[in-house]
């Protein structure tokens, strides 16, 4: 084993409880990162969900010809504010009615092709154009109404509803750095006086190795790789917590939102995620830890 | 090897060296000898770099050690052997393992280890007790320990404070021998002690200090 890595783990053998202490600060602090870093993720694919999916419905006239609802298709289709413009004929919306309503024949039944209105689906860029892009379609000589989609309320409940989702994903995001700056920064510190209490009961030997020639690189490398381990550890069972808890949680987020994507379905993309959350949480926590000892170590020089 | 040119050190108040100048040459085997608080150790201490002198200059193979940065201190202190006075061991390694860091220390790979430290810890008689702790061990053990971790890196100088202080007359005959030994091989020792029954019987070169000034220089 390299003598390096042999001196750290001799050193975190002889004094365990600071060890622990270190590495359960850690993984709080990582623990919070992770979740934050999946709130984001979930409230991200949230937004997107409802940003993307048909907003707008207009409901054509009777009377509308078929080159009239051409023109305005191709209209809507030109128009960068607008995406993904979907003509339903009247025979389609019946079918749409007796698929919703497939649980009670009878309904179906009763109605013929001729109540149900042909109608333009689209969905917008960006919610921000809802207003101005609805009462322009409501313009147009050939549709009757324009509503949302119905779940969602009217347009203003839909506008108000994924303004409420940004909020909340914008706030999320501003106090979890926020939080998780102050995680950061206890750790930190709680980092810095671990090792500072490592390298004062390794004083003596501090003193010898400089006497006998040691190059500071070599003094400070088992207190640095000590560290690491410290990081790592704490890094590694903050995250694993995290993709327990999901793990378990999942069937009831699958339930409760529904097609909303908030996590990835497939299990591939899931550990992807949660891969990329622990590349990045190391690369943070090896260098909290790198940056930690450095200022450990040049102190405890400075008041020698 | 080595040059002190008018070299003054107080500590505070007291002046623990005076205006001191001598040399010594390589290959040469030289006691600095004097009552307590005569300014041995802060000889030593110069030659390490461990203090800078107040006034005058201390060249070792020709740099003036006071013009060494601090960060590259250890490139001169990997080609001294010390042996000291309190030992200066590590109290969590085992005898082998305290031989062994001066070798890291100097950057000799692993694999030269084993071979190096069972021949440095024979020639100090402790091979037997390679597994113990320092704990374990008497003071005259300690003092062979901390000579077989400055021999096993073969340096240029041996710097040795005291080291049979705390040895019975045989281990100290011992000791001396190793140290003439060694010299013999080519190496330069320079030795802080005040028992003059060795220096006398070693015959060697002797640089004597009496109140931080030098009383004499001679070859005894």
């Amino acid at each position: 084993m390299n003598f390096h890595l042999k001196s750290a783990l001799n050193s975190v053998k002889r004094s365990p409880f600071q060890a622990l202490a270190a590495v359960f600060v850690l993984m709080i602090t990582f623990f919070v990162g992770t979740v934050l870093a999946v709130l984001i993720y979930s409230s991200s694919k949230m937004i997107s969900y409802f940003e993307t999916r048909p907003q707008v419905i207009a409901f054509l006239k009777n009377e509308a010809t078929s080159q009239a609802i051409a023109a305005l298709e191709h209209k809507l289709a030109a128009d960068l504010r607008v995406k993904e413009v979907r003509y339903v004929s009247k025979e389609e919306a019946l079918s749409i009615y007796k698929k919703v309503t497939s649980d009670n024949p009878l309904l179906g039944e009763l109605v013929s092709p001729s109540i149900f209105p042909a109608s333009l689906e689209f969905s917008l860029v960006d919610l921000t154009h809802a207003s101005k892009v609805i009462s322009e379609v409501k313009e147009e000589a050939i549709v009757d109404s324009v509503g949302f989609t119905a779940s969602l309320g009217g347009e203003r409940t839909l506008q108000d509803v994924v303004e409420k989702l940004r909020g909340i994903a914008r706030d999320l995001k501003i106090g979890g750095i926020i939080f998780v700056g102050l995680l950061i920064g206890t750790s930190f510190l709680v980092l810095v006086v671990t090792l500072g209490l490592r390298i004062a009961t390794r004083k003596e030997e501090i003193e010898i190795l400089d006497l006998i020639g040691a190059k500071p690189a070599f003094i400070r490398n088992p207190i640095m790789i000590e560290s690491v381990f410290y990081s790592l550890i704490g890094v590694f069972l903050g995250w694993i917590l995290t993709f327990i808890i999901v793990l378990y949680i999942t069937p009831w987020t699958v339930a409760y939102f529904g097609p909303i994507p908030i996590l990835p379905k497939e299990p591939l993309k899931l550990v992807g995620l949660f891969g990329f959350i622990f590349a990045v949480e190391a690369f943070i926590g090896v260098s909290l830890a790198i940056i930690g000892s450095f200022i450990a170590f040049s102190r405890a020089r400075r008041l020698r | 090897m080595i040059k002190f040119r008018n070299v003054t050190k107080t500590y505070g108040e007291v002046v623990a060296l005076k205006n001191i100048s001598f040399e010594i040459d390589k290959g040469e085997f030289v006691f600095i000898t004097g009552p307590s608080g005569s300014g041995k150790t802060t000889i030593l201490k110069l030659i390490l770099g461990e203090i800078v002198p107040d006034a005058g200059e201390v060249w070792f193979n020709n740099i003036n050690i006071a013009k060494v940065p601090a960060k590259d201190l250890f490139k001169l202190r990997q080609k001294i052997g010390c042996v000291f006075q309190d030992y200066k061991v590590i109290a969590q390694k085992t005898v082998e393992e305290n031989v062994e860091i001066g070798l890291a220390v100097v950057g000799i790979t692993e694999d030269k280890w084993t071979e190096r430290v069972e021949k440095a810890l024979k020639l100090v008689s402790l091979y037997a007790r390679r597994s113990f702790f320092p704990a374990q061990l008497s003071g005259g053990e300690l003092q062979r320990v901390s000579l077989a971790r400055a021999l096993v890196i073969n340096p240029d100088l041996i710097l040795a404070d005291e080291p049979t202080g705390n040895l019975d007359w045989d281990t100290a005959d011992e000791i001396m021998g190793l140290l003439t030994k060694v010299n013999k091989e080519g190496k330069t020792v320079v030795i802080a002690m005040h028992n003059k029954e060795i220096i006398a019987k070693m015959k060697k070169k002797v640089i004597k200090l009496t109140g931080g000034k030098m009383a004499s220089e001679k070859i005894i």
